[in-house]
């Protein structure tokens, strides 16, 4: 199976076109849906097969053999420049592959409940499809340029997709419209695109191959004993930044939440935005100590500022967004620390309790027909029981509570960080991490307890097409775990290969540690949970946060995320380029550039008005100037 | 075995389309349908036999006789054997007194250019099936014998003959902007006609001047030597040294045939004429030009400056390149503040263009191969865009960005394929444009007299071309139906299916198996960087 890896890849993109070039045809409604949705998920069901068999045939190598590799054709090849369309299959491809195969297959099937009756599920389907092709491509790619196509093909996917519903005039509250956010993720994300640009051509430059591994000649192994500019390194962490919704360019993830929500959780909270982390962790080598500091400071401050823009949020997608942008930062933050293998496995747990989190909302936003505002919301639990227990799981796991997922691999980063001797570093994931328990005690209060405080609409729960995908979800943040448990740590020896990356011992200090971390989010949620149960009649779309009453204006800096939107879009950024446009297009281009053509252009007319006197029409003038002319010409040559 | 056979297929390729117009003139005025379909026959069956000419070009894997069982060779492992430079000759003596022949080739740089042209044209005689309604049969008549121009110009070898199809090219499409433009269609017709016409005449003089001066210089050693314009031979003895240029006459030369060149591609800051040209012309008009006769262009660039003054490119390449990104950029933010989706387009196409000049100036393999396949990428993608506006614009009569929106919910199928052409103009990977864009800034990085901080502004141009793309498929095709002329608007009928489904199939091509068209090129593409590396080393 390990020379059928490219199936991974294939099955979903022969999915993608099947819907995308016949079903849309079918005449019947429900029968296209049905169809749409059937063809869409037995695609990715059949993948993550593949890829289970692939990971197994993989897990009987011996350690250092685990390395397959399909180059198929030669992608570009002119002059120097050759890139081969080749697939990789190595530990940590592996695991990649079964994160994104198996949490797309159990959002499919979400999906087909959730997008029941949508007017453009056929459309939705194949781009479903097609993200899949080109998220396994991402992470499969054996050279960087390939793993950019990937790259661009999911932000793509991510474009169409949060732009499904591009026709809506007004959205609920906070959904915003669609558009505009489809449009700012891609451009945003270009920004960082174009940085790994230069930095692929630089790395082409240097090593004259964007090849990973190819016998000891690709850049990855030759990387090894050679020094890489820490620039280069700098511009993917550019890169890194926009795909993975770091700080500053954190911006779109906020608003792709315009999306429909089983794409929230697979594209922006599991798989693409962590496709940034992969790239990390896969390109370790040539990132230098002075660009890695770097990575480090980066995710720590998202890490914080994102987890306070999440509590102050009343959207419950939004706070959902927040918590993504701020566990993208413990990832990248422990990336850079070194800690690879836990950043993947920070990324592993986070897909999974995070994918529940969102097909969570999706049910409470399904079942309290389209409402998103947490105010409106109150004493779901009732309403929606297996929802609310599979959300409370997943929401311990994120606020890091043992034993669920999330404490196993956040407790990882934190001890990395002490152990490392970062000490600002763990100060400021710790406080992160005390907002983040604080904002899920407040979401789940908001949410699920006390009264229903919006009686427009009936609640229900939602049906067992996505019931049973929370349970599954649920199932998996309770024991994701235990894929590397202290003691074993069976990932981390997994991608030791890779990362080369060793376990930490893990001594008493870390179970007090882990210890002490527990106490402090359990007790920060319950606060969080307490104060808004008790305050409670306070809650009211009308007026402000019950906590705004203390924190007075802070409270707007946390709802706008410490403005940096509002510092691109309305104050400087783009009203500084619009305006840069209109004056080269109106006044430089046409009075000056135009202007000068048409001013020659004049200047000749008036001139030829002039010279027309010398059209005396008399044929001795003219052989005359003939004459003069001929012996010039000849005369000189 | 083509070319042995001794049938002309080169000439046939170029002369076909004319022949085509001259069959029209008999066909009565009043039988509309049917003189589309001569044109659009005349021009498939042209396309269909410029198919033989990439044949010559691709090895097997010997690298011996070419044929298609050389393709999937090539495909495997990436051939680099090099070929004979000029396949398809045909000469015949035209005004022996001066040594002007009628000389036709076809080398790996201008292959495609070819192929693209017979390509294009029959997508831009579908993209105005409909609307030409007035003096159909002139139309029809004026694109075959535009077709011919432009052909000539891509496979003339003989630079007198070059030059007057290069002017020839420019008749038929001023009087295709003047008859059947919009509104300033006079003052556009005539500015795209003097402006470029004043560039080139600096260019005829140039000629004029090499071909005397080459003459000069080989009669001094044979006395019998008569005055020749056949480029290949020119060239052979400024390689062999027969023929060596004062510096500064090789500069002012090569100045002459760049300000020709820069003109029609357009470089900034000589692009004001383009933007005009393109409001007022039909929609086939624009999708030739920005399709075909932009990349004469490019192509000139590199037939004869870099060619024929390897030096001097080598000297002048730095400043060009400057030029050339401002351009990327200029045109990038320029074409954001346009309201006219067709202008919008144009715009584009200066910073585009820029990219490829770009590539050129790299002077090395990758940086001119890959400007070459993007000359391609840009017909095909720049020409579909400007079909898909003509589409909207038949209905509405109108190309403002602001009475449009939601477009892809009333037209799903027209908006699926406007965006892929988008995807393939801003650059996106697995579509055509990517390849090229990417290769040939590779190519300028490597480049010893570009390097890194070219690319660092070039890279800019690639966010802008997002902002401005997604600006106008955002505005017109997403969002909701607010207007209600928009609401009923009919899906693509077969023939505007046809024009935009047919550009697809090599814009995907491209994207996955570029080296289909890489392979045809490289022989002629190490050639000229040779020779550039060599002449430069001479000194």
């Amino acid at each position: 199976m390990l020379n059928l890896i490219w199936l991974i890849p294939l099955l979903p993109m022969l999915g993608f076109l099947v819907n995308a070039l016949g079903v849309w045809r079918v005449r019947d409604d429900a029968q296209r849906e049905r169809l749409a949705g059937y063809i869409a998920s037995g695609a990715v069901v059949l993948s993550f097969l593949v890829a289970l068999v692939a990971f197994f045939q993989l897990g009987a190598l011996p350690g250092e053999e685990r390395r397959a590799g399909v180059v198929l054709w030669e992608w570009m090849g002119t002059g120097r420049f050759h890139i081969p369309f080749g697939f990789l299959f190595d530990p940590l491809s592996a695991v990649m592959v079964l994160l994104v195969t198996g949490v797309s297959s159990i959002i499919h099937i979400y999906s087909i409940g959730y997008m029941h009756g949508d007017s453009r599920v056929v459309r939705y389907f194949a781009y479903l499809n097609l993200f899949v092709a080109m998220m396994l491509c991402l992470v499969m790619a054996d050279n960087l340029l390939l793993l950019f196509l990937g790259w661009e093909g999911v932000g793509l996917c991510s474009f169409l997709l949060i732009g499904h519903w591009y026709d809506k005039k007004e959205g609920n509250f906070g959904r915003g419209v669609a558009t505009p956010a489809a449009a700012k993720a891609f451009i945003v994300n270009r920004i960082g695109d174009a940085a790994m640009l230069l930095a692929m051509m630089a790395l082409f430059f240097q090593f004259e191959t964007l090849t990973f591994f190819h016998e000891g000649a690709g850049f990855l192994e030759t990387a090894e004993h050679m020094q890489v500019s820490s620039i280069v390194s700098f511009l993917l962490l550019i890169g890194v930044t926009g795909k993975s919704a770091q700080i500053p360019l954190f911006v779109w993830l906020p608003d792709a939440m315009a999306g429909p929500t089983p794409v929230s959780a697979l594209i922006h909270a599991a798989t693409m935005v962590t496709a940034g982390v992969y790239l990390i962790a896969r390109t370790h080598v040539i990132f230098t100590d002075a660009t890695l500091g770097w990575v480090t400071w980066v995710g720590a401050i998202t890490a914080l500022l994102a987890a306070t823009a999440a509590v102050a949020q009343m959207d419950i997608k939004k706070v959902l967004a927040y918590s993504t942008v701020s566990q993208l930062g413990y990832m990248v933050a422990a990336a850079g620390m070194g800690a690879y293998a836990v950043a993947i496995f920070h990324l592993l747990t986070h897909g999974v309790f995070k994918a529940l989190l969102f097909l969570g909302s999706g049910s409470v936003i399904h079942g309290t027909h389209e409402t998103q505002d947490m105010r409106k919301m109150g004493g779901l639990r009732r309403h929606m029981p297996v929802t609310y227990w599979t959300y409370l799981v997943g929401a311990g796991a994120l606020a890091g509570i043992f034993p669920l997922a999330g404490f196993w691999s956040k407790d990882e980063i934190l001890a990395h960080a002490w152990t490392e001797g970062q000490f600002l570093i763990f100060v400021i994931l710790v406080v992160a991490s005390l907002a983040t328990a604080f904002y899920m005690g407040r979401q789940i209060a908001m949410v699920f307890w006390g009264n229903q405080r919006d009686h427009t609409y009936h609640a229900h729960e939602s049906g067992q097409m996505m019931t049973i995908p929370l349970i599954v979800l649920a199932v998996g943040s309770l024991l994701a775990g235990a894929m590397n448990l202290p003691g074993r740590h069976a990932l981390t020896h997994w991608l030791e290969p890779v990362l080369h990356t060793h376990p930490h011992e893990f001594g008493v200090a870390n179970w007090v540690l882990a210890m002490v971390m527990t106490l402090l989010a359990v007790g920060s949620a319950f606060v969080g949970w307490r104060y808004y149960t008790t305050n409670e009649v306070k809650i009211d779309a009308k007026v402000k946060d019950p906590l705004y009453h203390y924190t007075g204006d802070l409270w707007e800096l946390l709802e706008e995320a410490w403005f940096f939107d509002a510092f691109y879009e309305k104050m400087a950024v783009v009203p500084g380029f619009r305006s840069l446009a209109a004056f080269l297009a109106t006044v430089f281009d046409k009075e000056g550039i135009d202007g000068a053509v048409n001013g020659v252009g004049q200047f000749f007319t008036h001139l030829s008005s002039q010279v027309r006197s010398f059209q005396s029409g008399y044929m001795r003038t003219y052989a005359l100037v003939f004459l003069v002319g001929v012996i010039v010409v000849v005369g000189y040559f | 075995m083509l070319m042995n056979a001794g049938i002309p297929i080169l000439s046939i390729i170029l002369w076909l389309p004319a022949l085509g117009a001259l069959l029209l003139m008999f066909v009565p005025g009043e039988q509309v349908a049917r003189q589309r379909q001569i044109a659009l026959i005349v021009s498939v069956v042209a396309f269909v036999l410029s198919g033989l000419l990439p044949l010559g070009f691709i090895p097997n894997a010997e690298g011996a006789a070419p044929g298609w069982t050389g393709i999937f060779g090539f495909m495997q492992q990436g051939s680099t054997a090099t070929l004979p430079d000029m396949l398809f000759v045909d000469q015949v003596a035209w005004i022996p007194s001066f040594g002007i022949n009628y000389l036709v080739g076809v080398d790996g740089i201008s292959l495609w250019m070819v192929v693209l042209t017979t390509f294009l044209t029959p997508v831009a005689l579908l993209s105005t099936w409909h609307s030409i309604k007035t003096q159909a049969r002139a139309f029809q008549v004026l694109m075959l014998l535009l077709e011919t121009a432009m052909l000539g110009v891509f496979v003339a070898q003989d630079l007198f003959l070059f030059y007057v199809f290069w002017e020839f090219s420019l008749v038929p499409m001023a009087f295709m902007i003047g008859i059947w433009g919009s509104g300033n269609r006079i003052y556009a017709a005539v500015k795209f006609f003097l402006y470029t016409f004043a560039g080139s005449v600096l260019m005829l003089m140039a000629i004029i001047a090499l071909a005397i001066i080459h003459r000069n210089a080989l009669a001094a050693e044979d006395a019998g030597f008569r005055m020749t314009f056949n480029v290949m031979r020119i060239m052979e003895d400024l390689r062999n040294g027969s023929l060596a240029l004062d510096t500064n006459v090789a500069r002012l030369m090569f100045g002459a045939f760049f300000l020709a060149f820069a003109i029609k591609v357009p470089m900034w800051p000589f692009h004001t004429w383009l933007p005009d040209a393109h409001v007022e012309a039909p929609t086939a008009g624009s999708v030739i030009l920005a399709g075909v006769l932009l990349k004469m262009g490019t192509y000139g660039l590199i037939r004869f400056n870099l060619m024929l003054f390897p030096e001097v490119s080598r000297w002048a390449a730095p400043a060009i390149a400057i030029l050339a990104i401002i351009g990327i950029i200029y045109g990038a933010i320029v074409a954001f503040a346009q309201s006219d989706m067709k202008k919008l387009v144009a715009y584009s196409s200066v910073s585009h263009m820029g990219f490829i000049v770009l590539g050129i100036f790299a002077l090395n393999p990758e940086g001119i191969s890959g400007a070459i396949l993007q000359m391609v990428n840009h017909g095909l993608s720049t020409g579909a865009l400007f079909v898909a506006v003509g589409i909207i614009y038949e209905r509405r009569h109108t190309r403002e960005l602001a009475e449009f929106g939601g477009l892809w919910t009333t037209m799903p199928i027209y908006g699926g394929l406007t965006l892929v052409m988008v995807l393939s103009s801003a650059g996106l990977p697995g579509l055509n444009g990517f390849v090229g864009e990417f290769t040939m800034m590779q190519g300028a990085y490597l480049s010893p007299d570009l390097g890194w901080q070219f690319l660092a502004f070039a890279v800019i141009g690639v966010i802008l071309a997002a902002v401005y793309l997604m600006r106008m498929f955002g505005r017109a095709f997403m969002g909701p139906v607010d207007n209600p002329e928009n609401a009923h608007l009919p899906d693509l009928d077969r023939v505007e299916l046809a024009s935009l489904v047919v550009p697809l199939v090599p814009i995907v091509i491209i994207g996955f198996l570029p080296n289909l068209f890489f392979a045809g090129m490289q022989g002629s593409v190490a050639e000229v960087v040779q020779h550039i590396v060599v002449g430069v080393a001479g000194q």
